[in-house]
């Protein structure tokens, strides 16, 4: 549904659309599907303007069918698999986030999503050096973490500045600034956004925070709104190559399991889909930083696959850290 | 919304909802029944700018935080509580919650030349639990800076929210705002509970954009209760497992046998921890350790699940 809009097309100006209007067609749709002759007899245009507008509109509108074997070697040429920078993720996420789709990663308060986020984030803009775009709904980027994340991987002052600043941050509160802002950045904000960068990663944390006070009840919006969000960054995903990383939020299903939020029409729009969960080992009392990482959804591996992982050293595996931890303490 | 449905055009962004409500205007139509939603507010929608990691570092160092005058507990949170994020107390009744938030409202309060923010408060009282007295006994001239709501019920907690932002614009020098508590007219008042969780989530994200927008410090404070699970009782704050996303930091107040311990149960940028405080008649304040513990920061005993 496209409204009709001034200058749109050679032959569309103000009056035309004024009369247009007058006649009852608002959109794009309307003046396709309208008997021709008729709309020239009601709005005094010539038949031969309609006919040449209409067939300007429709080659702007359609979609052009490709063949398979071409999408197949752009899609060899164009996807690239970034690396979460966490080996236990990778092994889940086969190698890493794959350009061009949508991952989603759940968990419950205090899962580790965000921490996820960052080291996601920290290993893009550092390692990779490409820009990050971070579209922040909780307000729970903390840049001073970020800073501690980058110096537990580099001691070099300026690599650690100028990894900060490949990360570029959107604080947005409710869902229609959400929207806004990712149709935004779909219809070519991205390289603005970025400097100039090249942007590798779009990050959102988190969806269900603003789109969840809208679902639900007597409102109609919500799933709208949810809609045309998952549509911007399905096609930003696809048209800019880049890998797009968004959390949910857990709520309780029947039965006392966990299941991501938002519902079953979300549950159709992330690719791959990872819950997170504390895990629960009751050793001396300490409090623990790890957590479980459980493969719900995907279309390249086996779901329902775990890896383990320690959330402050996000970049070793969890195995090797018992290793690395006694390395550390004879060098500190 | 309704111009949306009145048009029946799908729209990308806001301004094109405006270019589309001129033109219609200038050729003569009228929305005679439904007004024009908010055309201009709806503008305000703007997806905002974007800002690098870097400059948030700058502003955060800028921000500070707020001293709690638990030494411990403010070595623990790196500095204090965050200013510009959601802070979340929780514990059982009479565990020092408002006892905390008084605290606060006094240390926000220190001059600049002290170290302090020498911002002013918003105190948000839905229990009836702010007696002055109390305040009198933690300092004696912090009423000045001071301004206190009391909400009667959750229509009216969320509507003050809704004109808050207002008053924070002639305001500037506002810091803190405290909540206490939330719990309380949601539980009271609401059966429905899809609608609590919808109502809250909403909240969440006024208090957020409230504490970003504004550079405030919002802190609020929840109840506990029992829920069930493996046939073994657990004591974990109210309000549903949504609610804990709300908050950017929670802190648990709780008494392990004869101690009174605060843990950090979910924070940004530090560990899961937990430090030992009591309530003296100066108020919310360190234990002092004996000279023989190294470790000043004591393991949680009991896994709490949340």
């Amino acid at each position: 549904m496209v409204p009709l809009q001034e200058g749109m097309c050679p032959g569309l100006d103000g009056d035309l659309l004024r009369s247009l209007l007058a006649a009852d067609i608002r959109t794009v749709e309307d003046l396709v599907s309208s008997d021709l002759e008729d709309v020239s007899r009601k709005c005094s245009v010539s038949y031969k303007a309609l006919f040449s507008i209409r067939r300007v509109l429709l080659a702007q509108h359609t979609a052009f069918p490709v063949s398979g074997a071409d999408l197949y070697e752009e899609l060899l040429s164009s996807t690239a698999i970034i690396s979460t920078g966490n080996p236990s993720l990778d092994k889940l996420l086969d190698s890493g986030l794959y350009t061009g789709e949508i991952t989603e990663l759940s968990g419950g308060p205090g899962s580790g999503k965000s921490q996820v986020c960052f080291g996601v984030a920290v290993h893009v803009s550092l390692q990779l050096k490409q820009s990050v775009i971070y579209v922040d709904t909780t307000g729970g980027l903390t840049a001073s973490r970020l800073l501690e994340m980058l110096q537990s991987e580099t001691s070099d002052g300026d690599e650690q500045m100028e990894a900060l600043q490949r990360i570029h941050v959107f604080r947005l509160f409710d869902a229609y600034s959400l929207r806004d802002c990712l149709s935004a950045l779909r219809r070519g904000g991205l390289l603005q956004a970025s400097g100039g960068g090249s942007v590798k990663a779009v990050i959102v944390d988190s969806v269900s925070a603003v789109i969840s006070p809208l679902l639900g009840g007597k409102q109609n919006e919500g799933m709208s709104l949810m809609i045309q969000a998952a549509v911007a960054l399905k096609t930003m995903a696809k048209d800019f190559s880049v890998a797009v990383l968004v959390t949910n939020h857990v709520t309780r299903g029947g039965g006392g399991g966990v299941q991501p939020g938002l519902g079953a029409s979300w549950s159709h729009i992330p690719r791959t889909r990872i819950l997170l969960e504390r895990v629960d080992r009751a050793p001396s009392g300490c409090s623990s930083t790890l957590r479980s990482a459980t493969l719900i959804k995907s279309s390249r591996q086996p779901c329902h696959i775990k890896e383990e992982f320690d959330l402050q050293r996000q970049s070793r595996s969890v195995r090797s850290s018992s290793g690395k931890r006694k390395r550390d303490e004879a060098d500190s | 919304s309704a111009v949306q449905l009145y048009l029946g055009g799908e729209f990308e962004t806001s301004a094109e909802v405006l270019k589309f409500g001129l033109v219609l205007f200038e050729s003569g139509f009228s929305l005679t029944d439904d007004p024009i939603v908010e055309l201009e507010t709806a503008n305000n929608h703007g997806g905002g700018e974007a800002v690098t990691a870097l400059e948030l570092l700058q502003r955060e160092k800028e921000c500070g935080s707020i001293t709690t005058f638990s030494s411990q507990l403010d070595r623990a949170l790196k500095g204090g509580l965050p200013v510009g994020k959601v802070t979340e107390i929780c514990g059982a009744p009479g565990v020092g919650k408002t006892q905390l938030c008084l605290q606060l409202s006094v240390d926000v309060q220190v001059p600049l030349s002290f170290g302090g923010l020498e911002g002013q408060v918003i105190f948000m009282d839905t229990e009836g639990s702010f007696v002055l007295q109390r305040v009198g006994d933690v300092a004696a001239a912090v009423v000045r800076h001071f301004s206190l709501v009391r909400c009667h019920d959750y229509v009216e907690l969320l509507a003050e929210l809704h004109l808050l932002p207002d008053f924070l614009r002639d305001q500037p020098r506002v810091r803190l705002l405290v909540i206490d508590s939330v719990a309380f007219p949601f539980r009271q008042q609401l059966d429905d509970l899809s609608l609590r969780t919808r109502l809250l989530q909403g909240l969440a994200q006024q208090l957020v954009s409230i504490a970003t927008r504004h550079n405030i410090a919002v802190v609020i404070t929840n109840q506990m209760t029992t829920r069930l699970q493996d046939s073994q009782s657990h004591l974990v704050p109210a309000l549903g497992e949504i609610w804990g996303h709300a908050s950017t930091t929670r802190i648990l107040l709780q008494w392990e046998g004869s101690r009174q311990v605060a843990a950090i149960v979910k924070s940004p940028c530090c560990m899961d921890t937990a430090v030992q405080y009591h309530i003296t008649s100066e108020g919310f304040r360190d234990v002092n350790q004996p000279e023989n513990s190294d470790q000043p920061e004591i393991p949680l005993t009991e896994r709490r699940s949340l």
